[in-house]
């Protein structure tokens, strides 16, 4: 058994963070992906607008700049925002945690966006056309068919997304949010252990990566029922 | 006969006046009306281009048309001009709720692949028109016997054969106990030996004084089972009558063309 020299709880305590702000970004990815994707489809030129500036934007530059740009950026710059407002002197912080949903699920939407766009667009137009000639309204035939037709072309792809997602949580050490790496980075430090250590980390991101894609697999099974395998 | 829905024959079922409808610059309807009455079976036949699908697309709004009045049991469609200059409906809850009375049955059968043949067919009864479960279940359970795939129910759509398909899609319509029962070439997706039982259920439902428009190339099914045949040429009414007439004896040259080449 390889010894932690009593360090070993890091892993347990990093996962604890790691995975609730990769849980919480995979949802905000998924809205803004899903919203984006509306966006992307929509005929009037407002919404579409945006959405093209999002996707442009945030899927242009790194996501370590992004991180940084938000976390400290944005909290000064509402803070001098504020403070120039109402004349007294105000603080904002925005914790780690908090910042990393915000930032990873910005991020990850963007991409997200493509994928349920390229999935909406590979929905057969006769699927949705016998949903409306049987009076169902928009809301209800979005609901009961396009969107569980759209899984079957998104669920491929999000599962990408998620991958990604999943390791970028690392990037959030940067601001001493103690996830996964971060915590690992301290012990490996302290104990001067850094190949033990860092091993282990990635044999743990290795472990939640091959849980994940077990667990897409299924559900591609799921939504791919009444499809024959060609 | 006509006694389907519980309205007597001779009631108007659908009419629709004048239509148009252009693809950008291409007109395919120039100016299509048809009345049908309960009990009707108006067959509607013409070359490919002639604008007999576009025409029935526009009854039920999946394609809007330019102009025109589309009525369904007396209750018009009402339509509104954007600012476009686009004709729009004024109001898409009455659209839902009068194509929920127009079973529509396509080409290419587009049942819901995700759902099995008994999910299908329960769909619309049980979220359009908030039907108890159970009672939907019987009554698609009855449907299915009736197109006969009573054995098929927990099958999903891509395990059946294209004639079972369009049956299934053909009793998901009934399941609406619509007025009007509208067919988009319902067999020219079918291998040849298929058509066949397609064709049986139509008869059927003609049968049972069913109100039904029916674009079709089956010559024979017009002919035999249509109460009237409308031959459609470059978006206008070639010529309009009883089947013994359109196909014993048509006026327009047009016609008397292409039922030659078909017969």
């Amino acid at each position: 058994m390889i010894d932690f020299k009593g360090y070993g709880w890091v892993f347990v305590e990093g996962l604890m963070v790691t995975i609730p702000v990769a849980l919480c970004a995979g949802v905000v990815a998924v809205a803004l992906g899903l919203f984006g994707a509306w966006g992307k489809l929509a005929s009037s030129t407002l919404p579409r607008g945006i959405a093209n500036a999002y996707t442009t934007v945030v899927r242009g530059v790194p996501e370590l700049v992004l991180i940084l740009l938000v976390y400290y950026g944005v909290t000064t710059l509402l803070q001098d925002l504020l403070s120039t407002l109402t004349g007294a002197d105000t603080r904002i912080d925005i914790d780690p945690f908090s910042a990393g949903v915000i930032t990873l699920g910005t991020i990850y939407g963007a991409f997200a966006t493509e994928v349920f766009r390229g999935a909406y667009l590979a929905v057969p137009k006769g699927q949705i056309e016998a949903a409306k000639a049987v009076g169902m309204p928009r809301t209800l035939f979005v609901r009961r068919v396009l969107l569980p037709q759209m899984w079957r072309f998104a669920l491929p792809g999000l599962g990408n997304v998620w991958l990604v997602l999943v390791k970028a949580t690392a990037l959030m050490s940067v601001v001493q949010l103690p996830e996964l790496m971060r915590m690992t980075d301290v012990a490996a430090r302290a104990v001067r252990m850094p190949f033990t250590f860092y091993l282990g980390a990635s044999v743990i991101y290795l472990a939640i990566t091959i849980a994940s894609m077990i667990a897409f697999q299924r559900a591609e099974a799921w939504a791919n029922r009444g499809v024959r395998r060609a | 006969m006509g006694e389907a829905n519980g309205k007597s024959a001779g009631a108007e079922a659908l009419r629709v006046e004048d239509l148009h409808k252009s693809f950008g610059p291409l007109e395919v309807l120039k100016g299509v009306s048809l009345t049908a009455k309960v009990g009707d079976v108006i067959a509607m036949i013409g070359g490919s281009g002639s604008g007999k699908s576009t025409f029935l697309r526009c009854i039920n709004l999946l394609e809007t048309p330019d102009s025109g009045r589309v009525t369904v049991g007396g209750e018009l469609i009402r339509m509104r001009q954007t600012r476009a200059g686009h004709a729009v409906p004024a109001d898409q809850r009455q659209v839902d709720r009068l194509r929920a009375r127009l079973g529509m049955v396509f080409q290419s059968f587009n049942l819901w692949s995700h759902m099995t043949v008994l999910e299908n067919v329960i769909e619309a009864p049980v979220h359009v028109l908030k039907k108890p479960k159970a009672q939907a279940v019987e009554a698609a359970k009855t449907l299915l016997d009736k197109v006969g795939i009573g054995d098929k129910l927990g099958h999903y759509p891509s395990h059946l054969s294209g004639g079972q398909q369009q049956r299934a899609a053909i009793a998901r319509a009934l399941a609406m106990e619509p007025d009007v029962m509208l067919f988009d070439e319902p067999t020219s997706a079918l291998d040849p030996e298929l058509v066949g039982e397609v064709l049986r259920v139509m008869r059927q439902l003609a049968d049972e004084g069913r109100t039904m428009i029916v674009v079709t190339h089956e010559m024979g099914f017009a002919r035999e089972v249509a109460s009237d045949v409308i031959f459609l040429h470059a978006g206008r009414i070639e010529e309009q009558g009883l089947p013994e007439s359109v196909f014993g004896n048509p006026k327009s040259e047009r016609c008397r063309q292409f039922l030659a080449r078909l017969l």
